[in-house]
């Protein structure tokens, strides 16, 4: 059993950081603290997190966590060249940070995107307490991961959603509206929808708002290439920045929803998703005119001769 | 003036390696093509030189079924790649499109040889939109700009004359096969690291060098088409073929960024 002393200096602020939002009591069984085989009762590690005591100020003495630290990477974009024949390179999230997050979404619907659902999923899976600390974004991973779930889970429900035969039949903008639908419901089905705001403020911190705002176009751009859309033109841009907008609102409008299945939140997407088209097909016609014209008078100009 | 005749030489040059090039490699396997593609140029970085890859690819692998992961910065390279080829496919569709009329008012025997070309750029285009579909590529967010930018230049070359017009294929058609074989290059070189590896390589990369091979050929065509017809009586040659190659450059490193 190795102890390595960490003193006050810029790594141990980190994990103080991290233990000081534990200070709020909770309840955590005595099985588990008995049953962490690296958990030593003189190292305050575990009191911080079971009491409020006034031991907040001391210099923390832990132990070494048997999880390699390190950074995960930034959340990278989806929108890179997608092989049907080479496997893709590994995901944002490392083995240990996938093994601590599953087992602490398990807990998001009781005690919310919070430090106390992180040492609960480390306690599921055998963790260290202090093991949340490799996660860099602390809570905002659990959001991270939450949104990485749900829109890998589309792909799998493809049939599900859609029907089989995958919607051959259907248009792509109704294949949109039923994927989009089917991410709002699958806020529902992990229970976050009640803890829903609480994350957008995480999301919504200045130093969040980049890889927040990188997972909604990548939701928008799975939900797009699910349903089929092969446009590679500006409209490529265009649809993925309406579709992203809308989908945020219609999230924002699900978590004050109180309607059974939450059918108005449905009618709200569809409605806005209608506007868009129709914004969409006024600007095509507009464009379409100005083209019109502007041929008509190239070759007037042509047919006197101009040498055009 | 006297930094810009330099260019006159290196025009030369390049086109003499590319025409070597430009013959169909049908005849040949990929693998044997490649290796002489890769022994004829002295700036690749051949770390394919490893006497043990097999010189039939589809034969059995010591490993089979097995099939390597991308690294970001392959599929970082391969998304640009096939980016910076669809918007210089729709520039090169837009300069033919702008440039039949007028060429064609003057000269009609041309008509043939303009519809032939920008038949073959279309068909191009069409390759490249369906490849940036299927592989989840971007577009270029500048495909307003490159558009208006083609259109221009197809316009502007083609009311100065039909020299000016063939001056300008062959400027561009000069840059892209030169951009093309670094493509080919790049992914030979990825498909023969796997191979010495012992990992075996996916039917899509096998496509996608026989599609970029074709589409060189097809260009260093248009090259060839192009100087027939006089490309290089435009008046001044010179500095049509340097301006339009210099922004044919720029264009591709914006592109394959943004």
């Amino acid at each position: 059993m190795v102890t390595r002393p960490i003193s006050c200096s810029a790594g141990a602020a980190a994990t103080r950081r991290m233990l000081l939002r534990h200070s709020r009591p909770i309840n955590l069984p005595k099985r588990a603290t008995a049953s962490s085989p690296m958990y030593s009762p003189s190292t305050g590690t575990v009191r911080t997190i079971t009491s409020s005591t006034s031991q907040s100020n001391n210099c923390v003495t832990t132990q070494r966590l048997r999880l390699p630290i390190q950074p995960s990477p930034i959340a990278r974009s989806a929108r890179t060249y997608h092989s049907y024949d080479h496997p893709p390179p590994p995901g944002p999230f490392t083995p240990a940070e996938a093994s601590l997050l599953s087992t602490a979404y398990a807990h998001v619907p009781s005690h919310g995107f919070t430090p106390e659902a992180l040492a609960l999923g480390a306690r599921d899976a055998g963790l260290l307490y202090i093991s949340p600390s490799i996660l860099p974004d602390g809570s905002f991973s659990l959001i991270r991961w939450h949104l990485h779930v749900q829109r890998t889970l589309l792909k799998g429900k493809l049939v599900e959603i859609l029907g089989s035969g995958g919607g051959e039949r259907m248009r792509v903008e109704d294949k949109v509206e039923a994927l989009a639908w089917a991410r709002l419901l699958g806020n529902e089905t992990a229970g976050v929808v009640r803890r829903w705001q609480e994350a957008l403020a995480i999301m919504a911190q200045p130093s969040y708002i980049p890889a927040s705002l990188a997972e909604l176009a990548s939701l928008a751009d799975e939900i797009l290439y699910l349903a089929g859309d092969v446009s590679v033109d500006p409209s490529w841009y265009t649809k993925r920045a309406s579709l992203s907008a809308i989908y945020a609102a219609a999230e924002l409008f699900q978590t004050t929803d109180q309607s059974p299945g939450f059918r108005e939140t449905r009618a709200f997407l569809r409605r806005r998703l209608d506007e868009a088209a129709q914004a969409g097909g006024a600007v095509r016609s507009v464009g379409e005119w100005i083209g019109f014209n502007a041929g008509a008078a190239v070759n007037v100009l042509r047919s006197k001769g101009l040498r055009i | 003036m006297a930094t810009l005749r330099p260019l006159m030489q290196p025009l030369r040059q390049c086109r003499s390696i590319l025409s070597q090039h430009a013959q169909p490699s049908t005849s040949t396997p990929p693998t044997a093509c490649a290796r002489r593609f890769i022994s004829s140029n002295s700036t690749t970085a051949s770390s394919s030189s490893s006497p043990s890859s097999s010189p039939a690819p589809t034969s059995q692998q010591p490993y089979p079924s097995k099939k390597k992961p991308l690294t970001p910065a392959q599929q970082s390279f391969l998304s640009s790649a096939l980016r910076v080829n669809q918007a210089g496919e729709l520039a090169a569709t837009l300069i033919y499109t702008a440039q039949t009329p007028p060429v064609v008012a003057r000269e009609p025997h041309l008509r043939p040889l303009m519809k032939h070309m920008y038949d073959q750029e279309a068909g191009h285009l069409r390759t490249f939109n369906a490849l940036l579909a299927k592989h989840r590529v971007r577009p270029t967010a500048l495909y307003p700009l490159w558009s208006v930018l083609a259109t221009g230049l197809g316009w502007t070359t083609a009311v100065m004359g039909r020299e000016a017009a063939m001056a300008c294929t062959e400027a561009v058609e000069t840059e892209i096969g030169g951009h093309y074989n670094g493509q080919i290059r790049t992914l030979l070189e990825m498909v023969s690291e796997w191979e010495a590896e012992g990992y075996e390589v996916g039917e899509e990369f096998r496509e996608l060098i026989a599609t970029l091979r074709r589409i060189r050929d097809e260009e260093l065509e248009h090259l060839d088409h192009a100087v027939e017809h006089d490309a290089q009586k435009a008046e001044p040659h010179w500095l049509l073929t340097g301006i339009i190659r210099a922004g044919c450059r720029g264009a591709i490193w914006v592109s394959e960024r943004v």
